[in-house]
């Protein structure tokens, strides 16, 4: 009990100082600034191209005369397309595609009303929300639908199952569309999953760039040689859980704060029901996740930190620990290659990528591996107790070790300790 | 008087080596106890174990009655000292204050009253890193006393300090004891610790070496000495009586003499022939007694005596 109290103690005046502190203070609001400045400026380039070429040109096979009500549609929601007649045939229109860019061909016929599929060919080079603004249509073919049926039961089970928009591969004959029609919301579905896994793992970013800067407060306990002073009235235990409950409560204040500036951005910009897509109950796994991941390296860092008093006198090991938090970094390109591969699974069971990388499969993966969330869940939960108890032994020493920083053999009898 | 904190028997060995042996004393309510000893002697490793920042492998600590030392009953002032750069002089205060348990009202209060009286006035809203290392020391010694502790332990508090500051903290020590505070210091610094210490434990090499009042230590060690400046022959100033050794050094000698020694009686025995330019006749003081120990002179006698 007053072990917690101590620590809470020292978590609220962490807060404190560095909320009083310039240098955070700037840094809590330019981070998610900067991040609206890069993606105003990557569509401020986008903007500049599309006026010159790339509307998407969109054109309709539409046998229901509903064209004129989609163009209200369109219009309406501002997008950014040019829309036309057509009367070409599936096979016609694949030659069209070959040699276009940012063209997409919808066909609007007796299919929308009995199955609710409108089938969609698009070129090769397409603008990529192309497949997220056609939702927008949804409506007014969902009106349509209802408009051209009775409301017999089986009617309503139609209705009920929505429109979907099922993207056709240019080499994909009209035989195999039919058998495309079941998994043809999966484009949704991965809007759905991306949301919450990004944030997520923007919160785990966040939380453990926050972190790092544990590992500057455990060093400049020792570089002001407060150490002493402060540990005459708690336990190096109090000292350090305080300073990670501080640091995680910093990390969720930044991560608010750039949501709260960084997602009305989003959702303007993107024109996505991003709020929508957010708030699922995968969001809590998700997160929980993000939590293990700052906690293992938050041990990490007030451990190592306890060790020297300047980051730039840190040796090679020290170096190399710091480095951990971007070990994920190097199975992006196998994760995003092949999810369920061996590296995404390897990556995903050890302690240090494991946050990472799970974080970026649960995005990708349209079914999750339940399986193997369990037993990582399992390792980190392990990993996170292991490094906390490690953490505390390097801290309870080398937190007192004032004018020279500890070597791997020294911090190795301190663990044996 | 009522003893506050009882140091038994306190032993402690790193790799192999012996830094304290059998180490005991007791600091007792309104008492100024002085560590003395050389650098490495042991003093500051002692009070880290008290602390409870190290953990002694021999011996046992209490305070009063309490088993576990309640931190918030001690004030520390450590040898390592400093305080967070880029914070303000009354957050810092108020944090350790808070710390300890210690009403934040009181304690602002507090604050304000010792920063006057250490010329601090108006410095509470200024960052630590724009004092001077001398202003630093005295916010330090402010958070070691803002929660009125019942125990003050002091590691070195004079060290770095103007003459005018080691007078200010010396008064204020003296007035802290004067009001019931047991307050343990430990330094090299002997006029000092002289002047104010009630009881001493001296030790070297993390061993006992003197422990009593201050009278009792004086009357023990703290014998005549002699100092004639003029050119002599050291035989004859060693056949005197009741000397016990004479150094010579130039054209000075100083002759150690016994504990019996009678000031007048002695002087009249000095034989006419000895050349006397200046003579100084006093006692040995703490300070010597300290540097004989420290450079090993007297211990190295003894290990003589023994050996022979």
């Amino acid at each position: 009990m007053q072990s917690m109290r101590n620590s809470w103690k020292v978590a609220k005046w962490e807060i404190k100082r560095n909320l009083k502190n310039k240098t955070f203070l700037i840094g809590l609001f330019s981070s998610p600034v900067i991040i609206i400045g890069f993606m105003l400026i990557s569509s401020l380039f986008g903007d500049s191209d599309s006026e010159e070429a790339s509307s998407t040109r969109v054109l309709i096979n539409d046998q229901l005369n509903i064209y004129e009500n989609l163009e209200n549609t369109v219009a309406e929601r501002e997008l950014d397309w040019e829309m036309e007649l057509t009367d070409l045939t599936d096979s016609e229109i694949k030659d069209e595609l070959e040699n276009t860019e940012d063209t997409a061909y919808l066909i609007i016929d007796n299919n929308v009303i009995d199955e609710g599929v409108v089938s969609v060919y698009t070129s090769e080079e397409i603008d990529s929300f192309f497949i997220n603004q056609v939702q927008l249509l949804k409506a007014p073919l969902q009106s349509l639908q209802m408009e051209q049926l009775g409301l017999s039961k089986e009617q309503l089970e139609v209705i009920s199952r929505g429109i979907v928009f099922s993207e056709q591969s240019l080499d994909t004959g009209s035989a195999s569309q039919e058998a495309e029609v079941a998994n043809g919301d999966s484009d949704i579905n991965s809007m759905e999953r991306i949301v919450p896994g990004a944030f997520a793992g923007f919160i785990m970013l966040s939380i453990v760039f926050t972190g790092m800067a544990i590992f500057q407060s455990a060093s400049q306990e020792k570089k002001d040689k407060i150490a002493e002073i402060i540990l005459s009235s708690l336990t190096p235990a109090d000292l350090m859980q305080g300073k990670i409950i501080g640091y995680f409560v910093l990390g969720i204040i930044q991560s608010i704060i750039s949501i709260i500036l960084v997602l009305p951005f989003l959702s303007w910009r993107f024109d996505l029901p991003i709020i929508e897509y957010l708030f699922v109950p995968e969001l809590i796994l998700l997160i929980g996740i993000a939590v293990l991941g700052f906690l293992l390296f938050a041990a990490i860092f007030v451990g190592i930190g306890a060790t020297m008093e300047d980051i730039s006198t840190a040796g090679n090991f020290q170096g190399m620990v710091m480095m951990l938090p971007f070990l994920p970094f190097i199975f992006i390109g196998p994760v995003f290659s092949d999810p369920n591969g061996l590296m995404a699974q390897i990556g995903t069971y050890i302690p240090f990528t494991s946050p990472g990388v799970l974080l970026l499969r649960l995005s990708i993966l349209e079914e999750w591996p339940w399986i193997e969330i369990i037993i990582s869940l399992a390792i980190l939960v392990v990993s996170v107790w292991l490094f906390m108890k490690l953490a505390g032994k390097i801290f309870k020493v080398g937190i007192l070790m004032y004018g020279k920083n500890a070597t791997p053999s020294e911090i190795w009898k301190w663990i044996r300790a | 008087m009522e003893t506050m904190l009882s140091v038994k028997n306190l032993g402690k060995t790193f790799k192999g080596k012996k830094v304290l042996e059998n180490i005991s004393f007791d600091v007792q309510k309104g008492e100024i106890m002085a560590v003395l000893g050389p650098n490495g002697a042991g003093k500051s490793t002692t009070i880290r174990n008290i602390m409870g920042i190290m953990y002694p492998d021999e011996g046992s600590i209490s305070f009063r009655n309490y088993q576990e030392i309640p931190r918030n009953m001690i004030g520390y002032l450590p040898e390592e000292r400093g305080l967070y750069k880029n914070v303000k002089v009354m957050d810092i205060l108020l944090y350790l204050a808070e710390l300890k348990d210690y009403p934040l009202k009181d304690a602002k209060e507090r604050a304000l009253t010792y920063l006057k009286k250490f010329n601090l006035e108006g410095k509470e809203n200024v960052s630590i890193e724009e004092l001077s290392k001398g202003m630093g020391q005295k916010v330090q010694f402010i958070a070691s006393i803002i929660h009125e502790p019942e125990l003050l332990i002091l590691d070195e508090p004079f060290s770095g300090l103007d003459p005018v500051s080691q007078e200010l903290f010396k008064d204020e020590i003296r007035n802290l004891a004067d009001q019931g505070t047991a307050i343990l210091l430990s330094s090299h610094q002997m006029n000092l610790v002289e002047e104010m210490a009630d009881r001493l434990f001296m030790m070297h090499q993390g061993q006992k070496v003197i422990y009593g009042t201050m009278d009792e230590v004086k009357t023990e060690y703290a014998n005549f000495k002699c100092t004639i400046k003029g050119k002599n022959d050291i035989t004859i100033l060693e056949s005197l009586p009741e000397v016990q050794r004479v150094e010579q050094r130039e054209n000075s000698s100083t002759l150690y003499l016994t504990k019996d020694v009678k000031p007048t009686t002695w002087l009249k025995h000095l034989p006419d022939q000895i050349m006397i330019q200046e003579l100084i006749f006093d006692r040995i003081t703490l300070h010597e007694i300290f540097i004989d120990i420290a450079s090993g002179k007297k211990l190295i006698e003894e290990a003589g005596a023994v050996n022979a």
